[in-house]
């Protein structure tokens, strides 16, 4: 019982974190460290193979900062219930990003909470909201 | 009354010998217990080509170990046969007639095309590429497909060495009507000591619009150790 319970799980883990190996893998981005980015939105490119958000933020020390911010691809995006014009320019956003292993101001988005207070993953397994469709 | 009993026996054995309809949409899954289907067989490479093998993946686990990412492909470059079969968790859709069975991959919109009841043709006659030629059958439930032509630059199945004599045997069926099993032998009298297989699962996406997906923003990079890097944006 217990080891089909942990096949399972090694399975299900499997499945979690599947959904942006379709062009690279996560191992570039510190997924063990999680970076809080505040600022506004530059730039929302729903695009192929991976969705970005460039945000004008500051850093703790009050100085400005921009960040690159990769997502997975629109396709999987959608089951996380993110549309094309979800972000716009000037649109304010909370970031929780997995960084750059190397110190480059860019990461991997792990969840957004945009003005509504509405919070989205990165697709199914990856974040808070709940898979549609799939 | 004898009538009717004829039409309805010969309208059941009419239906029993349609081939079943493959169309819809597919999302990879995975199937446990009774239904699963047997476990991948192992990867055996003849000679040099085991040792180029063990080194490829001596130099992906070792730019894993270091935190970095070994390229094994272009990164908008497609999959091509047999690895687009099944990409992440990206669906695919099979548009099925009588002479042709298409199948398009969500992921980089990969197509390839299966012409049934027709005979292969010969190497000489297909220019290698991505997908192939790929020729089909049915044997009762289960459709067989032969494909030859891949290329050797398209990255083999868990990165084996392939040569243009690759040839891939596809049985595909449904097992359920919201289910469908691939199983894929890979056979190469070049480079491989056994045939591969391994058996790919699918389960119904009902209700689901294929997305457009084209490659047209790559923001990683290969660097000159051949290492994926992503580029920052300046907007």
């Amino acid at each position: 019982m217990v080891r089909k319970l942990t096949s399972f799980l090694i399975a299900s883990l499997a499945l979690l974190v599947l959904p942006l190996l379709a062009h690279h893998s996560f191992v570039m981005f510190d997924t063990a460290k999680q970076v809080t980015v505040k600022g506004t939105v530059t730039a929302f490119e729903w695009t192929n193979p991976h969705t970005y958000i460039e945000v004008d933020a500051t850093d703790a020390e009050g100085k400005a900062k921009h960040w690159s911010v990769e997502l997975g691809s629109p396709s999987i995006l959608i089951q996380s219930g993110w549309k094309h014009n979800t972000l716009k320019k000037g649109s304010n956003v909370t970031l929780l990003i997995n960084p750059l292993k190397n110190g480059d101001p860019g990461g991997l988005l792990v969840s957004a909470t945009l003005e509504d207070g509405k919070t989205l993953g990165n697709g199914p397994g990856r974040g808070p909201a709940t898979p549609k469709g799939k | 009354m004898r009538r009717i009993l004829f039409l309805t026996v010969a309208a059941t054995f009419a239906l029993a010998a349609d081939p079943p309809d493959l169309s819809g949409v597919w999302s990879p899954g995975r199937a446990a217990g009774a239904g699963a289907p047997a476990p991948p067989t192992p990867i055996l490479m003849k000679g040099s080509y085991k040792t180029q093998y063990d080194a490829l993946n001596t130099k992906i686990r070792e730019a894993t170990g270091r935190g970095e990412q070994y390229a094994v492909k272009g990164l908008c470059s497609p999959y091509g046969m047999p690895t687009m079969m099944q990409v992440a968790v990206y669906p695919m859709e099979v548009i099925q007639t009588p002479k042709q069975v298409t199948l398009i991959g969500e992921a980089f919109s990969e197509v390839r095309r299966i012409y049934i009841g027709m005979k292969q043709l010969s190497a000489d006659d297909v220019a290698p590429g991505y997908y192939g030629h790929s020729v089909g059958h049915w044997e009762g439930d289960t459709l067989v497909v032969d494909t030859i032509g891949i290329k050797e630059s398209v990255a083999g199945y868990s990165n084996l060495i392939h040569s243009d004599q690759m040839r891939i045997t596809e049985r595909i069926r449904r097992p359920s009507p919201d289910a469908l099993h691939d199983q894929i032998t890979i056979e190469d009298p070049v480079t491989l000591e056994k045939p591969v297989t391994y058996t790919l699962v699918y389960r119904r996406l009902n209700d689901y619009e294929m997305v457009e997906f084209v490659c047209d923003n790559n923001r990683e990079y290969i660097d000159e150790n051949n290492i994926v890097r992503m580029r920052l944006g300046s907007k």
